[in-house]
Parts: C-alpha cells; sequence; structure tokens
C-alpha cells in the first residue's frame, strides 16, 4: 500500500497556507507598497501574526518530531510528550522555579524546563520497567505523573493565584508573539536537534529487530534509547520553556503519519515533524480566526487538546498493535494471607483514633496549636465533625472504587482518575455553573452525577465497540476525556473568568463547605454502593485471573464488567463531589490494603475503605491546619502526598519481588 | 492629593470602633474599605495579607483577624470571632447559609448583569451605613465623594486629556484592560475622561487581551495607563520587544505607571482611582 502521508501533509499545509493567508495576507500585500507613518497593522504583521505563524510550526514539528521518535524508543504507539508527562513536568518545574527561586530564570528557562521533564521521564521509566515498557503500563505512568504534577502545580496556583496568573495563559499553551526573539531562538536549537534525530534514524530503525537485531548491526540497544529519549527530552523541554504545554500534537502528527500507512522510520520521522508543524500551524490559525470574530481569548495549546484527545478516542478502536499480550494480569491472589479479621478491627480502631484526633487538635485565632476543650466544643466542633466525616466516606468511597477497578482490569496503577469518570463529574460542574451563577449541591451532585453517566456511555460506546468493555481501551478513553478536562478548564482559566477560580477550587477538592445534609447524603449513597461492591465479592475475585478463566468460571464476562464500571463510576462521581478528580486516594488505598496482606476481594474492599478514608482524614486535617487560617483542599493534599507515596510502594514491591 | 482625600475621608488613629458599631467580619476587600471610611474596624477581613498589594489604601488598621481566603473563609475562626454581623458579595454566596448559622449575613451586589458597579456601590454605602449604625455617616460620606468627583470632572474639563486604557499586566504578552461594566468606567463616565477600550468585557468588567490587541480599534492619541502590582519580570521584557515599543501610545511615551487601586472595590477605591489618574494627568499637563 502506498502511503498517503505526503497527501495529508498537503493537505494540512494547504489548509494551514490558506488560513494564515486569510489572516495576515491583505497585511503582507500591504506591505509592499510601504504607507507613510505608523500603521499598527504592519508592527502586528511584522512582530506578532508572522513570528507567531513561525514559532506555531517551529513548536509543532519539534513536539511531533519528539513524539515519532518517542514511540520508536519506547516500541509504543501512544508515547508522547503529553503522554508521557514530560510537558507537565517542564511545566511544573518552571512554575516552581518561578515562585521560589526566580534566580534559576536567568541562569535559563531552557535548562529549568529540561530538568522537569528529565524528572518526569525518570519516574515515568521507573514505574513502568516493572511492567516490561508495556504500552499501557506506560502511558498509564505518563498519566500519574501528569496528574501529580497537575495537582502540585495547582495547589501552587491556588496558594498564589494572582502571582501564578500568567503562568496559567502560560501553562495552557499561548502562542502569542511580540518579536522574533522565540521564533529565532527556536531554530537553531531545534536545527541542532533535527539533525541529530537524523543521525539517529538508522540505529533506531534498527530496533524493530529485536535486541539482539540491533547488536548484531553493531549498536547498544541501551545507547541508542538513552540518545533517543534525550533529544525527544530536550525538543519537549525546549517547546515547554518557549511557548507553554501544547498538547497532544506530538501524539496525533507521528499517529496520523502511521495511519496513513507511512512504514519507515525516517520516512515517519520526517512526515511526522511536518504534520506536526502544518497542524498546530494551521490550529493557530484556526483560533485566532474564530477568536477575532469572538472577541475571546484562547490559548491554542488548550484547543489542540480541545482537538486532540476526541481524536484519540476515535483512534483508539484503530490502534490494534497494542496486543492484549502487552496487558499483563496482576500475579494471582497469595493464597497465605494474614487472618483478615484481626486485621481489619486493628486498622478500624487506628481510624476512629485517628478520627477523634482530627476533631479535637486545632489552632486558635492567633494561630498557636491547642487541643479543644470541651468549652469550645459547642462553637467548633459543628465546624469541623461533618467534614471529618464526609472526609473519612469520600475517602473509603474512592478506594473501593478503585479496589474495584483494579480488580476488573488487573491493572495496579489502574484509579478512578484514570477511568474518566471524575473528568465527566467535573464538566458537569462546569455546566451548572454556567447555568446557575451559584449552584448549591443538590444543583452540582446533579449535574456531576449526569457528567458521570455521560462520560460512562461514551466510553461504553467507544471501548466496548467491538468486542466488550477492553479494559485498556476503557482506561484509554479515561485519559482523552481527562486531558479534554485539562483543556476546558485551561481555556476557562486563561480567559481570566473568576469563575474558574470557583471551579478549580472544586476540582482541588475540600471538604469545605460540606455540612450535614451533603454528609448525610454522601453516607447513604456510599453505603449503599459499598454494599452492592462486597455482594459482587466472588466476581472480583476471579476477575483478576484473566479473561479466559472468568469465562472458564461460567461468568457472562460482558454482563459483570459493565456492572462493576458502573458500581465503579458511582462511587467516583460520589467521592469526586467531595474531593475533587486529583486525588489518588483510590490508588493508594487498596496497596495499602494488599501491603496489609488483605488479598481476597471482600476484606480488600473493607481494608481500602478504612484506609482511603484515614487517608483524606489526614489529608484533610492538615489541609484545614498547615496553613491556617488559610485552608489547602484535601484532595490535592492527598494527591501531592499519594503519588511520591505511592511510587515508594512501587520501589519496594519490585526489589521484594527481586529478593524472593 | 491621593494622600490628602485618604485624610479626609480615613480617620487615621482608629484604635478601635466606637462603641455602638457591631462587630462586623467583612468577606470582601471592596466592604473593608467602606467600613474603614465609615470608620468602623472589622474584627476580621479576609486575605489581609494581599491588602496593601491590591488595595494600598485606605490601609488595614493592625489587629485586624486574617480570615483566610474569600472562596474558602475559615467559618471556625469567623465563628470564633464571634461577630454581630457578616457582610458578604454574590461572588461567595455559596457560603451564605453556613455564615448565617454564625451571624446575619449582609449580601452587597457590586457586580450584576447590568453592569453599573458605581451606582451599586454607593447605594450598598448606604446599606453598610445602616447596617453599622453609622447612616449619617454614610450619608456625609457619599456627598463628600460626590464633591470629590465633581472637582475632578472640572480639573479634566480643563485638561482635555486624550482617550485612555486602563490596564493590569498579567505578564510581558498579556493584560487585564477594563471596559464596560468596570468600576473604573462608571468612575470615567462621572468625571468626563473617555475609555480608549471599547471592545467588549466580561462580568466583571474586564477583558484578557494580548498586548498588541491594545493598539488594536483604539484612537491613535490614546494614553495607556497600567497599575501595579506589577510582576518583576514584565518591564524588562516590555522594553527589549520591538512590537510594544512601537506601539504609538509607548513610541510617544504616553505610558504610565500608577499605584495599585482594587479594580472590584466600592466608594473609596473609585475616589481613589480617580484622584490617582487625575493627580497624575495634572502632573504631565
Amino acid at each position: 500500500m502506498s502511503s498517503r502521508a505526503p497527501l495529508i501533509a498537503c493537505a494540512l499545509t494547504l489548509a494551514a497556507a490558506g488560513l494564515t493567508w486569510v489572516l495576515i495576507g491583505p497585511d503582507l500585500i500591504a506591505l509592499t507598497s510601504p504607507s507613510d507613518g505608523f500603521d499598527v497593522d504592519q508592527l502586528v504583521l511584522l512582530y506578532s501574526s508572522l513570528p507567531r505563524a513561525v514559532t506555531a510550526i517551529l513548536c509543532g514539528a519539534a513536539l511531533a518530531l519528539a513524539g515519532a521518535i518517542l514511540q520508536q524508543v519506547m516500541r509504543n504507539p501512544l508515547a508522547s510528550p503529553t503522554t508521557l508527562g514530560l510537558s507537565s513536568g517542564a511545566h511544573l518545574a518552571l512554575a516552581i522555579a518561578t515562585l521560589f527561586a526566580p534566580g534559576l530564570l536567568g541562569f535559563g528557562r531552557d535548562v529549568v524546563a529540561l530538568c522537569g521533564s528529565l524528572a518526569a521521564a525518570l519516574v515515568v521509566l521507573g514505574l513502568a520497567s516493572r511492567r516490561g515498557f508495556s504500552p499501557f503500563a506506560l502511558v498509564l505512568a505518563g498519566l500519574i505523573v501528569s496528574l501529580y504534577c497537575g495537582a502540585v502545580a495547582s495547589l501552587l496556583i491556588l496558594l498564589n493565584e494572582q502571582y501564578l496568573a500568567s503562568l496559567f495563559i502560560w501553562g495552557a499553551g499561548s502562542l502569542a508573539q511580540q518579536d522574533w526573539t522565540i521564533a529565532l531562538s527556536l531554530l537553531p536549537r531545534l536545527a541542532v536537534l533535527c539533525g541529530l534525530a537524523a543521525l539517529l534514524i538508522r540505529p533506531l530503525q534498527s530496533m524493530e529487530l529485536g535486541d539482539a537485531g540491533v547488536r548484531a548491526l553493531g549498536f547498544s540497544p541501551g545507547v541508542i534509547r538513552i540518545c533517543g529519549l534525550t533529544i525527544a527530552l530536550a525538543l519537549s523541554a525546549i517547546v515547554a520553556s518557549a511557548v507553554g504545554v501544547i498538547g497532544f500534537i506530538g501524539l496525533i502528527a507521528p499517529t496520523v503519519a502511521r495511519l496513513a500507512g507511512v512504514r519507515r522510520l525516517g520516512s515517519r520521522l520526517v512526515w511526522s515533524t511536518l504534520i506536526g508543524g502544518a497542524l498546530l500551524c494551521l490550529t493557530d490559525a484556526l483560533v485566532q480566526l474564530l477568536a477575532g470574530a469572538a472577541q475571546d481569548f484562547v490559548p491554542t495549546g488548550a484547543v489542540t487538546a480541545l482537538f486532540g484527545s476526541p481524536l484519540l478516542l476515535l483512534l483508539l478502536p484503530r490502534l490494534r498493535t497494542m496486543a492484549a499480550a502487552d496487558f499483563q494480569a496482576v500475579p494471582a491472589p497469595v493464597l497465605k494471607s494474614r487472618p483478615a479479621v484481626r486485621t481489619l478491627v486493628l486498622l478500624a480502631l487506628g481510624v476512629a483514633g485517628l478520627a477523634v484526633i482530627a476533631l479535637l487538635a486545632g489552632r486558635t485565632p492567633d494561630g498557636r496549636w491547642a487541643w479543644t476543650g470541651i468549652e469550645e466544643w459547642a462553637a467548633i466542633l459543628p465546624w469541623r465533625t461533618p467534614r471529618i466525616v464526609v472526609a473519612l466516606a469520600a475517602g473509603a468511597i474512592l478506594a473501593v472504587a478503585g479496589t474495584l477497578l483494579q480488580r476488573l482490569t488487573g491493572n495496579e496503577m489502574a484509579s478512578p482518575e484514570v477511568l474518566g469518570v471524575s473528568a465527566g463529574a467535573v464538566f458537569g460542574l462546569i455546566v451548572a455553573l454556567f447555568v446557575f451563577s451559584a449552584p448549591d449541591w443538590g444543583q452540582r451532585a446533579t449535574f456531576a452525577a449526569l457528567g458521570t453517566v455521560a462520560v460512562l456511555v461514551a466510553v461504553l460506546l467507544f471501548g466496548g465497540r467491538s468486542g466488550g468493555l477492553v479494559p485498556e481501551r476503557v482506561v484509554l478513553a479515561g485519559i482523552a476525556l481527562g486531558a479534554l478536562l485539562d483543556a476546558v478548564v485551561g481555556a476557562l482559566s486563561a480567559a481570566g473568568d473568576p469563575r474558574a477560580f470557583l471551579l478549580l477550587h472544586w476540582m482541588s477538592g475540600s471538604t469545605y463547605g460540606v455540612d450535614w445534609n451533603t454528609t448525610a447524603i454522601t453516607l447513604a449513597l456510599g453505603s449503599v454502593l459499598v454494599l452492592a461492591a462486597l455482594m459482587s465479592r466472588r466476581w472480583l475475585d476471579i476477575l483478576p485471573l484473566g479473561a479466559g478463566a472468568t469465562t472458564a468460571l461460567g461468568l457472562p464476562i460482558a454482563r459483570v464488567r459493565v456492572v462493576i464500571y458502573g458500581l465503579a463510576a458511582g462511587l467516583t462521581a460520589l467521592g469526586t463531589l467531595v474531593i475533587g478528580p486529583l486525588s489518588f486516594v483510590g490508588l493508594m488505598a487498596p496497596h495499602i490494603a494488599r501491603e496489609l496482606g488483605l488479598r481476597r476481594a471482600a476484606p480488600q474492599i473493607i481494608g481500602s475503605a478504612l484506609s482511603g478514608g484515614a487517608l483524606v482524614v489526614i489529608a484533610d486535617w492538615v489541609g484545614r491546619m498547615a496553613a491556617f487560617p488559610y485552608q489547602m483542599p484535601a484532595g490535592l493534599i492527598s494527591a501531592t502526598v499519594g503519588a511520591p507515596f505511592l511510587l515508594l510502594l512501587l520501589g519496594r514491591r519490585r526489589s521484594r519481588n527481586a529478593d524472593s | 492629593m491621593g494622600g490628602l482625600i485618604g485624610a479626609a475621608l480615613v480617620p487615621r488613629c482608629l484604635a478601635a470602633s466606637p462603641p455602638d458599631a457591631p462587630r462586623v467580619v467583612s468577606l470582601d476587600y471592596g466592604i473593608a474599605t467602606t467600613l474603614l471610611a465609615l470608620g468602623v474596624v472589622p474584627a476580621g477581613v479576609v486575605a489581609t495579607v494581599e491588602w496593601d498589594k491590591w488595595v494600598v489604601e485606605p490601609a488595614l488598621p493592625p489587629g485586624v483577624v486574617d480570615i483566610g481566603r474569600d472562596l474558602e473563609a475559615n467559618l471556625e475562626l469567623i465563628a470564633a470571632l464571634d461577630p454581630e454581623l457578616v457582610l458578604a458579595t454574590p461572588y461567595v454566596a455559596h457560603l451564605t447559609p453556613s455564615l448565617e448559622r454564625i451571624a446575619p449575613v449582609l449580601t452587597i451586589t457590586i457586580f450584576a448583569e447590568d453592569g453599573k458597579p458605581l451606582e451599586r456601590a454607593i447605594a450598598g454605602t448606604r446599606l453598610i451605613g445602616d447596617a453599622v449604625n453609622r447612616a449619617a455617616a454614610a450619608e456625609a460620606y457619599l456627598r463628600e465623594a460626590d464633591r470629590i468627583l465633581d472637582r475632578c470632572r472640572r480639573r479634566i474639563e480643563a485638561l482635555n486629556p486624550p482617550p485612555i486604557a486602563f490596564v493590569n499586566f498579567m505578564d510581558a504578552r498579556h493584560a487585564r484592560v477594563f471596559g464596560r461594566s468596570s468600576l473604573y468606567q462608571d468612575v470615567l463616565n462621572r468625571i468626563g475622561i473617555e475609555n480608549a477600550w471599547t471592545g467588549p468585557t466580561n462580568y466583571w468588567g474586564f477583558q484578557t487581551v494580548a498586548i498588541e490587541d491594545l493598539a488594536r480599534g483604539t484612537p491613535s492619541d490614546m494614553r495607556l495607563i497600567a497599575f501595579e502590582p506589577i510582576l518583576p519580570d514584565v518591564e524588562p521584557t516590555l522594553e527589549k520587544s520591538p512590537l510594544w515599543r512601537r506601539l504609538p501610545f509607548v513610541e510617544q511615551g504616553r505610558v504610565s505607571i500608577l499605584p495599585g487601586v482594587l479594580m472590584f472595590g466600592m466608594v473609596p477605591s473609585a475616589l481613589r482611582f480617580a484622584s490617582l489618574v487625575v493627580d497624575h494627568l495634572e502632573s504631565l499637563a
């Protein structure tokens, strides 16, 4: 089959050129007949429009090249600067440097961004290495790191909201230029990196022969990987430091090239680069045209994600290269487990003690630490008690959701954040925010639930096409939805609408503002769903054994999956309303339960519910007290503490497995 | 002149509020400035640590307790302050039910769909005056404010300044420009200055635009006034930018940077804005 890549690249280039001409053509013509005196349009053309178009082409090309190299090095069709967390790593590094060490930025924004990307890459590779770098594990690890970086950056914005306002715009990826500095500084760097990439084509190509084949050709697989990775890292970091996070171009362009039938690596790199440049230029021209009509302010980086994530959804069914063989089930449950009842009783006692401490340890108006005395209980406890109860409930709810998902997908990195249902709940909240000026809990809950159902149906439609709910498709659909959510929130925030801050507060996941009604509803609905999860314990014991074993044991696997997804979705929506879509509780708690020796479904559900509750109670207490009287949201606190905790946990598990 | 107005309107030494004023907590900077103008020191105000950056004047007397950020004011702490009245805005409407469990809540609306923030701020000042037993002080303050704005109007008539655009820099590439529905716009109408920015604005009366947009569709003789706070890297970056340097108002030296004014404030901020701008225009003449 002959490649359609040239056709696609030409079409994109023509479209981009056409739109750019619509934008700047008349001014360009006017340029040839110099007018006397000052001309704003001419200035804007020379110092804004032209460098903007050039920057768009360069950045799009660089990200696409980075994506194409990453996909080859990782042997993963879904690798890209966005999906591996490289862009968000750079974003976070720049945010931290801006706030805490502005001197570092003078030393070089690129260097800071590169350190961020490198750190993100190391973490992602570390996480993925124990799953043999399977495409699925790699993208999941990338997503976790992305979420983590996003959570920390959000926390920084909440604590310094005015100061980081510009970073906000930056994070969403605005291509606006006011001179040639950025375009001209990008050009030599990207030229050098492209040259290096060209030198690497043959060694990279040889990787398709497998490690033995690579060695036979006289290359070292490790060295090739490191070289490829370094180039991709540098490309992503340079773009991030120049214009911010431009989502998904690095995934879409190489995917388009491959789907167009480009087989050879060399051509794939070239066509990806060209398509990427044309695509970003086209997107940016579209953004400018539409923004010009709407007189609005929309960052291109958010728009590429708006286009990109649905495109990823549509591409999912075609990505058959990601075979089920890549996707290994978690090792079968170890039969030897500690007496579950004793562990659970001890755990419950611990959680109760923790709740009492969280209730009574506080600070006075002048900021001193103090145990709250009985005489103050009437004034203070009505404010603290519902928060602690709801934190406990939300933690337990998300923990059970996480347990269900991990057992369902057989993947220990699955969590409610990854399912995309939390994203759906927040989409519902966004709608509520624009329908009512100040929606109450009931309205928010209704819209969040609607959003959840919408996402669930979408996931079932996209992931369920051709042969039941395949776990990896559902998770990837969730990723795409999460990215879409980021894009929408990014665009809203960058537009400077103060409602975006309200949204950020909800997304950050605070128990602030819950009352007894909310708490009672959360408790009641949560109990029903958790009971339902406990009743399906037999299914959950069998599911991790894999689809084959499940069918062999006579379970109607498609129906079982729909029921469990439904339960997990309901639990996630309920928990998300309380502590936001970013917490890692659903990821951490099931691991804690397993570490405690609770391996079978029922004890693991109860154990992770207790652990999850405890985690959120601690996070909520830290959030209420650490920056008193300012409050930090429990969801973000638990995310910033939870992700490193998970890394430690995984690292420890690996070394223990290696020892035994 | 700004300092004089401040001295005339805000008693300098406010050790404590007069005994007949209730203990008040304010969830809004603008309301807090109005309280101070009426001689009432609130027991608690949101985000006092950033007061000097965004409000600047009137200064916040020492001893006012910081009750946290407006959207998540520390309810436990407000309860401990035991206020008799809580003043809030629709922006924190989600807190009203909780706050009502502590004390009666009076909601003052300055920004709404139909704009007119100055008119609403004047009505709000009367509401606040009634609520804190300062009705006479409120009337006197509003009369004085009227006189000051009239005087500003006469001074502007003498100056006949060009259209002016008012911005807060977000970073070196973007700015919030204020127009229709903003407090600034109402003051400009009142004192007779033409706003150079006639483009659409949001609910709060501003629009986030790229720097170059400030030169689009605006009069060629316009002046640009930027208010602090400005991030430290913005000015050096702008100085190097050819696009910025060649914008007519930059090239011809018609750019000014003035101290911060609360852009979402009430009458005290309107007066501060008017006097800062008029003083500055006179100093240029």
